[in-house]
């Protein structure tokens, strides 16, 4: 009988593709942590280093209850200041993925249902198109942010940068056709 | 002189419209010739690997495959548009079982991926493929005595693709240089501008822009010059916000480093897209007007 | 040939014999022709186990031995000395690995039974054509040459001295001392490191054995072990040194009036005449004048107010030229040292950028009282640090720099943190990632470091920021984050210490390649094997000491001084060396004298004969590698051991079964 990968394991496993070096070499410098705008400005709730403490140590539980990872700015200056050579970046990618597809995304976090409606929109017309993504976060802004942000919006428009009709790639159906190939989505326009 | 395959990227259709228009009339004028990359789709930002690695590698190698099919090296002028593409074509000619199982679906569009396609940054293509010396020889309207923060951000540098060091870039400066203006020395210039956070974390990026700011009008910048329309959105944009929030007076243009390139060549600003700014690029238009060669 | 081949195999224990049916193998052996007698024994190494092999060399006439068992770099001679105690040549033995290369590396019990018959057999087809070899030997020359005058340089040679050998000793720069008389004090006893030095350094210049050339460069290595000729340059100071004592009168009245180049001793912060003395505990305390600043030297016109206040003693010559000299020593330590880790390829610590950031070595002149601010640790502007911030690991332990520890900068950043502290009552603050006190009294200079308040924070820095942006020389912001607490410190203060670490000489490369040694990847001088040889290298007669091997501090540099030297004195008095007969060698009859065997040597070792056309090989420098051998297009290069009716017996014997 095989033995369940434990979340250690898990977690390296989902960092295979990277050319890093494994968590396991990571000497807890806190390099990474100091170099990091954002949690040396305070913004997360736990620093990169500890987080893989956390996981190094099997704190599964507490690293899934972490906003750490949705708030990396994917800025990379920790993976190339690393003494040790891991690819912190990437990791924080692997943990929004494995809590995306575990369906254990935090509720009150924009940036999983950011993402999603993201990705939906490209299944569905292969390019971006900005306003269907305010959706997925507008209504959590408070009534003055909403504001400020239309705000924003509206100046943009008449300033002729934002865009009123969204693109579509002209394959679309071959390009549904290559991601049925890739992964089974159902139907994205459901 | 070179052709490439360009990646226009989402937000050139619209939001960053002006850097589309200053990179072709730029290139047009330096002789480099660019083929749309033919039915493009998106590159994914950083939305796509926050939700599936596979889908992630596929949508980006489909670019890829087209610009094999064009015979042509990739060029994006956007940081995070590069940065995708390039990790993508490296991972794939890194493990080739990955490019398999990715070819067998590109096939539904009937393309193939195999690495032969290049991908370049547009800052790249002017700094390396172009040249100084062939930039300087079209300046017309030398930028001098303004002074330009050039803003690396972090995608065109990070992460590091082959050994190069990453903490002591200096090209940005060079070609600030050349178009005769004066490359401003700032301590943040390869930091962080929280792009990727404005929707997701906004305290957090609007922190960013502001240190960011505060660095470049402590060293007395008239303008920041980026090279991703993300970055420029950020700092440009929100400007306003971010004095609301932290109670500065912030008011520091941020144009494209191809923007200031077509006034130096002696373009109409109406071409490269100034006007369209949130803060006025007036000032630094002056600059341009001022002082023929 | 008939021949009376004895085979034994061994059962090392279980080693072997729980893998390999040893009896089978043995009784096997026995039917293989040429083999009158086969054994299998438990441990052949074993005293009663070499007495039987001599025994039945005797007894049954034998005229070849083979011993299967363990690994040829084990036993090998341990078997072929029983050979020659049993009365014929040593080198009419061939032994069989089945430990390493049969039972130590499979499982299968059949199979590896059947492999260890196959190897035997190949044996006993190869070793009748073993020929009878003569060891030969090369005196040993009792002069040494030490290249390198720092601590590790001066102590090798001081020992060999006193032990009545005469020594040359070469150091490139004007001066003996090395970085250690850069030190203020050493750790942990904090001698002052001038006060225990400079007494050495003396010794070493009076000293009848020693003949000290300073300011030379080696040129030229040619010969080998016992037998080195090497050619040493003496660069021209334009001073000559028998009769300069080091009055420095010269220096004051130079023409320049106030000092102004970059005083190198002072790395930068201080300043010198182009004549000048390059410490006042030089030795030999001779001056110098560098060519590039020297008006005379440049222009052909100064005043030379030098000369005059020379005066009678005339001991400034600017027509001096380099001098080559040739010596021949037996044996030759290298004991050049070490660089420091140039901080500027990480910016984002401010080096060379702001103004208040310093290395390790800076501050070690900034607090020597001999140094350029007499001892008073102040930054550029003046004024004495109200907090100083010590960074550990520069440019150590980082993949993207060096990857190895320094393994001293712990206990001199302390050693710093005391004296900074001591000097100027400034809050001090150590940032590692962990503290590597250990060595004798280490731990204790730890807990009395921070005993006397200096903050122990366990964080690597990653950024020195200015706390104001448009003032260079204005107070720093150190943002590491506190991994104990938890927390992100950003520190501000006056001052920056970057504790860099140790590298190679960047010209270590180009100077291994005159000794014919080699390098490790970090770019050390390579050992002959970390745990058992550290001061030898793979070329006989040249010896390591100090951290031109490696980083370490004062006392293992010492221990390693004393070693090198006692390697060089045991072959001295030995008187000659034995050379291992497994040399290639030219059949001159069948050498077309095409030279292709002659840049293939990675030693060396071959050259060519002018008169005769043809190639020559060194026995001494050759290392019987076989690429001559196999490169020689007229075949004309054998090998002993290796002759290739001994290897095609081989082969035939592996394969005899498929």
């Amino acid at each position: 009988m095989a033995d369940k990968p434990t979340f250690r394991e898990e977690i390296a496993g989902l960092l295979h593709a990277s050319m890093g070096n494994p968590l396991d070499m990571c000497m807890q410098c806190g390099t990474c942590s100091a170099t990091c705008p954002v949690a040396s400005g305070g913004f997360m709730d736990n620093s990169p280093r500890r987080i893989i403490a956390m996981i190094n140590a099997g704190l599964k539980e507490r690293v899934l209850k972490s906003n750490t990872y949705w708030y990396c700015a994917s800025c990379y200056h920790c993976t190339v200041r690393c003494p040790r050579g891991i690819d912190i970046a990437e990791l924080m990618y692997g943990l929004k993925r494995y809590t995306v597809w575990h369906a254990k995304t935090q509720e009150d976090l924009i940036g999983p249902v950011f993402s999603e409606t993201f990705v939906k929109m490209i299944v569905r017309t292969g390019r971006s198109f900005e306003p269907v993504l305010a959706t997925s976060y507008l209504f959590t802004l408070g009534l003055p942010e909403m504001i400020q942000e239309a705000q924003t919006a509206t100046t943009l428009m008449l300033k002729g940068r934002l865009p009123l009709l969204p693109a579509r790639i002209k394959r679309l159906d071959n390009f549904k056709r290559v991601l049925k190939r890739i992964i089974p989505l159902g139907d994205p326009d459901a | 002189m070179k052709k490439y395959a360009y990646f226009p990227g989402c937000s050139l259709e619209k939001m960053a419209r002006s850097y589309h228009d200053s990179a072709i009339e730029t290139l047009r004028r330096l002789d480099v010739e660019l083929e749309e990359l033919e039915d493009w789709n998106c590159c994914g930002a950083t939305a796509y690997f926050h939700v599936d690695e596979l889908l992630a590698y596929t949508l980006c190698a489909r670019n890829l495959a087209q610009a094999e099919k064009q015979h042509l090296d990739v060029v994006a002028p956007c940081s995070g548009c590069y940065k995708n593409m390039f990790s993508t074509r490296a991972h794939l000619q890194h493990e080739p079982d990955l490019a398999d199982h990715i070819n067998y679906a590109l096939e539904a569009d009937n393309l193939k991926f195999t690495g032969t396609s290049a991908v370049r940054h547009l800052i790249e293509v002017f700094v390396q493929d172009i040249g100084m010396d062939a930039v300087k020889a079209k300046v017309t309207h030398p930028l001098r005595g303004l002074r330009v923060a050039p803003y690396y951000g972090c995608q065109i540098l990070r992460p590091r693709k082959d050994q190069e060091d990453v903490e002591q870039a200096h090209f940005f400066e060079d070609l600030i240089a050349a178009i005769g203006a004066t490359p401003v020395e700032y301590e943040l210039k390869l930091r962080c501008c929280g792009g990727a956070l404005i929707i997701t974390n906004r305290k957090a990026a609007l922190s960013l822009v502001r240190n960011l700011l505060q660095s470049a009008a402590a060293a007395k910048a008239d303008v920041i010059a980026t090279a991703c329309p993300l970055c420029q959105v950020n700092l440009e944009c929100y400007q306003k916000l971010v004095n609301q929030e932290f109670g500065t007076s912030f008011n520091m243009p941020v144009l494209y480093f191809t923007q200031l390139v077509g006034l130096a060549f002696g373009l109409p600003p109406k071409k490269l897209g100034i006007g369209t700014e949130l803060v006025s690029a007036e000032p630094v238009i002056c600059h341009a007007r001022s002082k023929p060669s | 040939m008939s021949k009376r081949i004895g085979v034994y195999v061994c059962h090392c224990g279980t080693n072997i014999a729980s893998t390999v049916d040893v009896k089978a193998v043995a009784e096997y052996a026995a039917t293989l022709p040429g083999v009158v007698l086969a054994r299998d024994y438990k441990y052949m190494c074993s005293d009663p186990g070499q007495a039987l092999i001599q025994q039945d060399i005797k007894e049954h006439k034998l005229d070849r031995v083979i011993v299967a068992a363990c690994s040829p770099l084990l036993h090998e001679h341990t078997f072929r000395n029983a050979t020659k105690q049993g009365g014929i040549n040593e080198f009419f033995f061939q032994m069989v690995n089945i430990r390493e290369h049969d039972a130590w590396v499979h499982t299968d019990r059949a199979k590896a039974t059947e492999k260890a018959k196959d190897l035997i057999r190949a044996a006993v087809y190869r070793v009748p054509y073993h020929k009878p070899l003569e060891k030969k030997s090369v005196s040993i020359k009792p002069d040494v040459l030490v290249v390198g005058g720092g601590i590790a340089g001066i102590h090798a040679a001081l020992t060999l001295a006193n032990a009545g050998k005469k020594v040359y000793l070469v150091e490139r720069e004007p001066t003996i001392g090395g970085h250690m008389a850069k030190f203020d004090k050493t750790f942990p006893t904090l001698d002052c490191a001038a006060c225990i030095l400079t007494p050495k350094m003396t010794t070493v210049k009076t000293h009848p054995n020693i003949t000290l050339w300073t300011y030379t460069d080696v040129v030229k290595v040619d010969g080998f072990v016992g037998n080195y000729k090497v050619t040493v340059r003496r660069n021209p100071r334009y001073v000559i040194e028998d009769l300069c004592v080091g009055c420095s009168e010269c220096v004051a009245a130079c023409v320049f009036k106030e000092p102004k180049f970059p005083d190198k001793f002072n790395l930068g912060l201080g300043k010198r005449k182009p004549i000048y003395l390059p410490f006042p505990q030089a030795t030999p305390l001779v001056a110098v004048i560098d060519p590039e600043t020297c008006i005379q030297l440049k222009t052909g016109k100064c005043k030379k107010t030098c000369v005059e206040a020379c005066g009678d003693r005339q001991a400034i010559d600017f027509t001096q030229k380099p001098e080559i000299k040739e010596i021949e020593v037996g044996t030759i330590i290298l004991a050049t040292g070490f660089k420091i880790f140039d901080a500027k390829r990480i910016p984002y610590y401010g080096y060379g950028a702001y103004d208040g950031v310093y290395t390790a070595l800076e501050i070690e002149r900034l607090v020597n009282a001999s140094g350029p601010t007499g001892g008073e640790l102040v930054l550029r502007n003046g004024q004495k640090p109200r907090s100083v911030a010590i960074i550990h690991c520069v440019g150590s332990r980082d993949e993207n720099t060096n990857k190895y520890c320094s393994r001293v900068c712990c206990m001199y950043s302390l050693k710093l943190a005391h004296l900074i502290k001591e000097r100027t009552g400034a809050e001090v603050y150590n940032f590692y990632i962990d503290m590597r006190t250990p060595g004798k009294g280490f731990e204790e200079f730890y807990s009395k470091v921070s005993g006397e308040g200096v903050n122990m924070i366990r964080g690597k820095v990653a950024d020195v920021f200015l706390e104001n942006p448009t003032d260079k020389n204005g107070r720093l912001i150190v943002q590491a984050e506190d991994t104990l607490l938890n927390i992100i410190r950003k520190v501000p203060v006056d001052m920056v210490v970057l504790a860099v670490g140790l590298e190679a000489h960047a010209d270590a490369n180009e100077v291994r390649r005159l000794f014919n040694i080699s390098c490790s990847t970090e770019g050390w001088f390579l050992e002959r094997h970390p745990k058992l040889a550290p001061v030898n290298t793979f070329t006989d007669g040249i010896f390591l000491a100090g951290c031109c091997q490696g980083p370490k501090d004062i006392p293992d540099t010492v221990a390693q001084a004393g070693a090198a030297a006692a390697e060089a004195l045991a072959l001295i008095d030995n008187g000659s060396v034995e050379l291992e007969p497994n040399t290639a060698f030219v059949v001159e009859e069948e050498c077309s004298g095409c030279k292709t065997c002659i840049p293939m040597c990675p030693y060396n070792a071959i050259s060519r004969n002018e008169e005769k056309k043809v190639a020559v090989i060194n026995e001494a420098l050759c290392k019987g590698c076989g690429t001559c051998v196999a490169a020689c297009p007229s075949g004309a290069i054998k090998q002993n051991l290796f002759e290739d009716d001994e290897i095609f017996e081989e082969i035939n014997g592996v394969l005899a079964h498929v």
